[in-house]
C-alpha cells in the first residue's frame, strides 16, 4: 500500500491554460467576448470608449453589492433587502444634510452608518434567532423601504455642492471616479476571498455548515460579518448614487436586488452555496450592463431586453452545469 | 461456475487518475454469505456500486442466472432483486423512518380515482420491517436526522428488507455497531440466509467474516486476489493477502508516563443523554469510553466539544475552569474532536484533501490572514504519506475518495492541530487491518511522548480493551462503571454495558 500514492504532478502550462477556459469564468468570458463583437456589428455607438467608460459609471452600484452578495450566495445565503438599504442610505444622507443640518460629510458618513447597522440587524436575526435569511431579508426589503418613505415624507433632497458630485460625475485619469471604487474593492475582495481564512470559511461554511462548525470555524461571527459587509457596500453605492444623479429619493435601487443576485449567478457562484468567485461575478456584471446598453442602442426594445438577457443567464447556467458535471467525472 | 447466481468476469473501472478495478472478478452462489474484503481503497465499493448499477464497468460482463445484464442504473438493478446498503448512509434526515424505507415504493391507495400514498399501511408496515429486525424502540414517525448513526443504519436495512431483495449487499453495516447490535444484525442476516437470499458482504474486522460468510473474496490494488472457503482459511492467510505482508501487532499500546489531570468534567448536565458526568482524562492517559448506540458516549463527547453545551456542571482544563459554548471555543482550549459521523460533521466532502487537513488549523498555515497553499500541501502530503491515504493527490476531493480514506481524512486534520485533549468518536471506524494499526501506534506514540490526553469512544471492545488506560461505561446518559486496564474484561465490560438492555428487555415482558 506504499507505493499506491502517485506522486502529485504540476500541470503543465497548456493543462492550465485548458483549465483556465474551460472554467466558469473562462465560457462567461467568452460568452461576454461574443456579444460585444456582436453588439458592435449592430451599432457603431456601442464599441467606443466613451460609452464603455459610461456604462463603467452605471454599473458600478451593482457591482459594489454584488461583491458582498457573492460572499453570501457562497455561505448559501441571500440579501433580499440590499436596494432597500441603498434607498435608505440615499435618503438618510439626504435628509440629515438637508433636514437636520448635518454638514455633508458627516451625512455621508451617516449614511453608511445606517446602511451598516441594517446589514447587521439582518446578520444579527439570522445568526441569533435563527430565522433564515431569505425570510429575513424578505421582511427588511419591505421594513427598510418603507423606513426610508417614511422619512423622506415624499420630497427629495436636491441642491448638493459641487465637489459632492466628484464621486458620482467626476473623473480621474480619464476613468469615471467610481471605477476607480470598483476596480479596487473587486480586487481587494476577490483577493480576500480567494487567499484568506475568512474566504476559506465561507466556502466550508456553504459546502457544509456542520462540517464547518465541528472543525472549529466560527460559523456565526462569519455570516454576521458578511450581512453587516452587505450592508455597508449597499449603502456605499446608495452615496455613490446620490452623488450621480444629484438628488435622493426614497424609491432608489428598488428592484436593485435581482439585479444583483442574477449578476451573481451568472458569474458562475452557485445558489445552493459552495462555490463561486468574485472575478466571475464581475464578469457577471459587466455582460448584463453591456447587454443592456447593446441591446437598447441597436434599437431593441426593452421587454425584448429582458428576454435577452434572461436568455443568457439561462444558457450560462447550463454551461456551467455541464462543466461542473464534466468535472464530477474528470 | 455453473452454479452461480450472479458472476462478475473481467471487471475493469477507472476513475481520473486511479484504476480502481483491474480484471476483477466476483460470484455469488444462491443462498451464501460471500466476504468482500481488502485494504481500503481496494475498489470493494466500486465493485459492488458496478453490481447495482451506480457505476457501469469500462470492460468486463455481469452474468445473473447464467444471462448476461447490464445495470444502466441503480433502478434496473434493484428490479432485478438486488438491494445495496451503501457505505455511505443515504437517507433523508428530513424525512420520517417509514417514508425513508419506503422511499420510491410506498404503499398506495386510491382516493378520489389517484393513487395516493397510504400512509396507515406504511407505518403499519415499516413497524413490521423493523420488528423483524427486532428492533422495537424505533418510532416509525421519528425524523431520521434525530437519529443516531446505529440507528439510521437499522433504517437502511429495513429499507433494503421491504425491496424483498435476492441479494442483497452490505457494504460495512457493522462500522457503526456495538457488539449486540452486530450480533442482532447476524441473525438477521442468517435469517435471510436461509429464505435463499445471497448476502455480499464487506467489512474490516475478520472476525465477522469467519463469524458470518461461507466463502471470502480478497481484493488488492483494484485486482482480484482470491476465493477462499471460510472454513479453510485463517486470520493471517487473509491478512496477507489484503496487504501483501504480515502484521504483527493490530494494537500496539506503549507504556506512557500518565501526568497531570487534563480535562475534568465535574456533574455535566445536559438531558437525556448526558446526566451528572464526572470523569478526568490525564496528560498521556487514553481513556476508553464504551457504551451501547445510543448510550450518551457521543453526546458526552459533544458536551465537551461545545456542540451541546452542558446546561449545568464544570468543565476543568489543566486545573482552569473554561465555559465551553461552542466548537471554536474548543479548539482554542486545544480539544481536537474526531466526530462519528464522518460525511457530515467530519468532513466537507466538496473540498480536497488539502483543506480539509487544515481546516483546523487555518491559522498555523496562514501568515496574517492570507493561507499558504505550500503550507498546506505539506501538510496534507504528510498525512498522506502517514496514514497511506490513498489519494492521487493533495488536491483531490475528498468525496472521491474511498470511506476508509475519508476517515483517514478525518483522523489527520485533527491530529494536525495538535491538541492537548484529543476525543476521538470510533476513530478507526471503516479503516483497514494496517491502517488502524498505523492510527493505534500513532495514538498510543502522542500519548507516551507528547502527553496527549485521549478520551477513545469505540464500539469495538477487543481496541477499547487494548487501546485505553482507563475505561469508562455508559448506559442511558450516565457514567455506571469504570475500570483500570487491569480489572477489564470483555466480560465485564459487556455487562456493564449491557444490563440496560435487560432490564429493558425484562420491562416488555411485563
Ligand atoms: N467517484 C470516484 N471518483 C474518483 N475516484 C474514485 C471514485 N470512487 C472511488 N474512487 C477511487 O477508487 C478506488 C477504490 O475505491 P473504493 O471506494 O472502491 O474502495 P473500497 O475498497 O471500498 O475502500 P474502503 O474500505 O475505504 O471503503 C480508490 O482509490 C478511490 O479513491
Ligand atoms: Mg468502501
Amino acid at each position: 500500500m506504499q507505493e499506491t500514492t502517485p506522486a502529485p504532478r504540476n500541470p503543465t502550462v497548456s493543462e492550465k491554460l485548458r483549465r483556465l477556459i474551460i472554467s466558469q469564468e473562462g465560457v462567461l468570458f467568452l460568452i461576454m467576448l461574443a456579444s460585444v463583437l456582436f453588439l458592435a456589428t449592430r451599432t457603431d455607438k456601442f464599441l467606443t470608449v466613451d460609452n464603455l467608460l459610461q456604462q463603467g459609471r452605471f454599473m458600478t452600484e451593482i457591482g459594489l453589492i454584488a461583491i458582498p452578495m457573492t460572499y453570501i450566495i457562497i455561505t448559501g445565503g441571500i440579501d433580499l433587502s440590499v436596494g432597500s438599504i441603498l434607498g435608505l442610505a440615499a435618503i438618510v444622507l439626504g435628509w440629515t444634510w438637508q433636514e437636520l443640518g448635518f454638514p455633508l460629510e458627516l451625512a455621508i458618513i451617516t449614511a453608511i452608518i445606517s446602511g451598516t447597522v441594517a446589514g447587521f440587524v439582518n446578520g444579527l436575526f439570522i445568526v441569533r434567532v435563527g430565522v433564515p435569511p431569505l425570510i429575513m431579508t424578505l421582511a427588511t426589503l419591505a421594513l427598510y423601504r418603507g423606513l426610508a418613505e417614511g422619512i423622506s415624507e415624499a420630497r427629495s433632497a436636491r441642491g448638493y455642492p459641487e465637489w459632492f458630485f466628484q464621486l458620482g460625475q467626476g473623473e480621474f485619469l480619464g476613468i469615471p471616479t467610481q471605477l476607480w471604487l470598483l476596480i479596487f474593492a473587486v480586487i481587494i475582495f476577490g483577493i480576500v476571498l480567494a487567499r484568506t481564512r475568512l474566504g476559506r470559511a465561507l466556502y466550508a461554511i456553504g459546502n457544509n455548515e456542520t462540517g464547518a462548525r465541528f472543525s472549529g470555524l466560527t460559523v456565526n461571527r462569519h455570516l454576521l460579518f458578511i450581512y453587516t459587509f452587505s450592508g455597508f457596500m449597499s449603502a456605499v453605492a446608495g452615496y455613490i448614487f446620490v452623488s450621480r444623479v444629484s438628488t435622493t429619493r426614497s424609491d432608489m435601487g428598488t428592484g436593485m436586488e435581482l439585479d444583483v443576485i442574477a449578476a451573481v449567478v451568472l458569474g458562475g457562484t452557485s445558489i445552493f452555496g459552495g462555490a463561486g468567485s468574485v472575478p466571475g461575478t464581475i464578469i457577471g456584471v459587466v455582460l448584463i450592463q453591456l447587454l443592456k446598453n447593446g441591446l437598447v442602442l441597436a434599437g431593441v426594445t426593452s421587454d425584448a431586453t429582458i428576454v435577452v438577457i434572461g436568455s443568457v443567464l439561462i444558457f450560462a447556467i447550463l454551461v456551467n452545469n455541464f462543466i461542473q458535471s464534466r468535472r464530477g467525472e474528470g | 461456475m455453473t452454479d452461480a447466481l450472479l458472476e462478475l468476469r473481467g471487471i475493469d473501472k477507472r476513475f481520473p487518475g486511479v484504476r480502481a478495478l483491474k480484471d476483477a472478478q466476483f460470484d455469488v452462489r444462491p443462498g451464501e454469505v460471500h466476504a468482500l474484503i481488502g485494504e481500503n481503497g481496494a475498489g470493494k465499493s466500486t465493485l459492488i456500486k458496478i453490481v447495482s448499477g451506480v457505476y457501469q464497468p469500462d470492460s468486463g460482463e455481469i452474468m445473473l442466472d447464467g444471462a448476461q445484464v447490464e445495470f444502466g442504473n441503480p433502478r434496473e438493478s434493484h428490479s432485478a432483486g438486488i438491494a445495496t446498503i451503501y457505505q455511505e448512509l443515504g437517507l433523508y434526515p428530513e424525512l420520517s423512518v417509514a417514508e425513508n424505507i419506503f422511499m420510491g415504493h410506498a404503499p398506495t391507495r386510491k382516493r378520489l380515482g389517484f393513487n395516493t400514498i397510504d400512509w396507515e399501511a406504511m407505518e403499519a408496515e415499516a413497524e413490521a420491517l423493523l420488528a423483524e429486525l427486532n428492533i422495537h424502540n424505533l418510532d416509525v414517525g421519528a425524523m431520521v436526522g434525530t437519529l443516531n448513526v446505529g440507528n439510521r443504519q437499522r433504517v437502511e436495512i429495513a429499507k433494503a428488507l421491504s425491496l424483498d431483495a435476492r441479494i442483497l449487499i452490505m457494504d460495512e453495516p457493522t462500522a457503526a455497531l456495538t457488539e449486540s447490535d452486530v450480533e442482532q444484525l447476524f441473525s438477521i442476516v442468517r435469517l435471510l440466509r436461509e429464505r435463499g437470499v445471497s448476502i455480499i458482504y464487506i467489512s474490516h474486522r475478520l472476525n465477522e467474516v469467519f463469524e458470518l460468510a461461507d466463502r471470502v473474496t480478497v481484493l488488492r490494488d483494484g485486482e482480484y486476489i482470491g476465493t477462499k472457503n471460510v472454513a479453510e482459511t485463517d486470520e493471517a492467510e487473509l491478512i496477507s493477502m489484503m496487504v501483501g505482508r504480515t502484521i504483527k501487532n493490530l494494537f500496539p499500546k506503549q507504556a506512557a508516563h500518565i501526568g497531570e489531570v487534563v480535562l475534568e468534567a465535574r456533574k455535566l448536565n445536559r438531558p437525556p443523554l448526558t446526566r451528572d458526568i464526572s470523569f478526568s482524562v490525564r496528560a498521556g492517559e487514553i481513556v476508553g469510553l464504551a457504551g451501547l448506540v445510543g448510550s450518551g458516549r457521543s453526546e458526552t463527547a459533544q458536551v465537551i466539544f461545545g456542540v451541546l453545551p452542558a446546561e449545568s456542571g464544570e468543565i476543568r482544563l489543566n486545573g482552569q475552569a473554561v465555559r465551553i459554548t461552542r466548537p471554536s471555543e474548543a479548539v482554542d482550549y486545544g480539544i481536537g474532536y474526531v466526530p462519528e459521523d464522518r460525511g457530515h460533521q467530519g468532513l466537507i466532502r466538496e473540498m480536497t484533501i488539502r483543506e480539509n487537513t487544515s481546516m483546523a488549523v487555518l491559522e498555523s498555515v496562514s501568515s496574517r490572514s492570507f493561507i499558504s497553499r505550500a503550507k498546506e500541501r505539506a501538510l496534507a502530503n504528510g498525512a498522506i504519506r502517514q496514514l497511506s491515504i490513498r489519494a492521487t493527490g493533495p488536491d483531490q476531493i475528498a468525496n472521491k475518495l474511498s470511506g476508509g480514506n475519508q476517515q483517514k481524512v478525518v483522523v489527520s486534520k485533527w491530529l494536525a492541530s495538535s491538541p492537548k485533549l484529543l476525543i476521538m468518536d470510533e476513530p478507526t471506524r471503516g479503516i483497514d487491518v494496517g491502517a488502524k494499526a498505523e492510527i493505534h501506534r500513532l495514538m498510543s506514540r502522542l500519548a507516551a511522548q507528547d502527553g496527549l490526553a485521549i478520551l477513545m469512544i469505540s464500539s469495538e471492545l477487543p481496541e477499547i480493551l487494548a487501546m485505553s488506560d482507563r475505561i469508562l461505561v455508559m448506559r442511558e446518559g450516565r457514567l455506571v462503571g469504570e475500570f483500570t486496564r487491569e480489572e477489564a474484561t470483555q466480560e465485564n465490560i459487556a455487562h456493564a454495558m449491557m444490563s440496560e438492555e435487560a432490564r429493558q428487555a425484562a420491562g416488555a415482558a411485563l
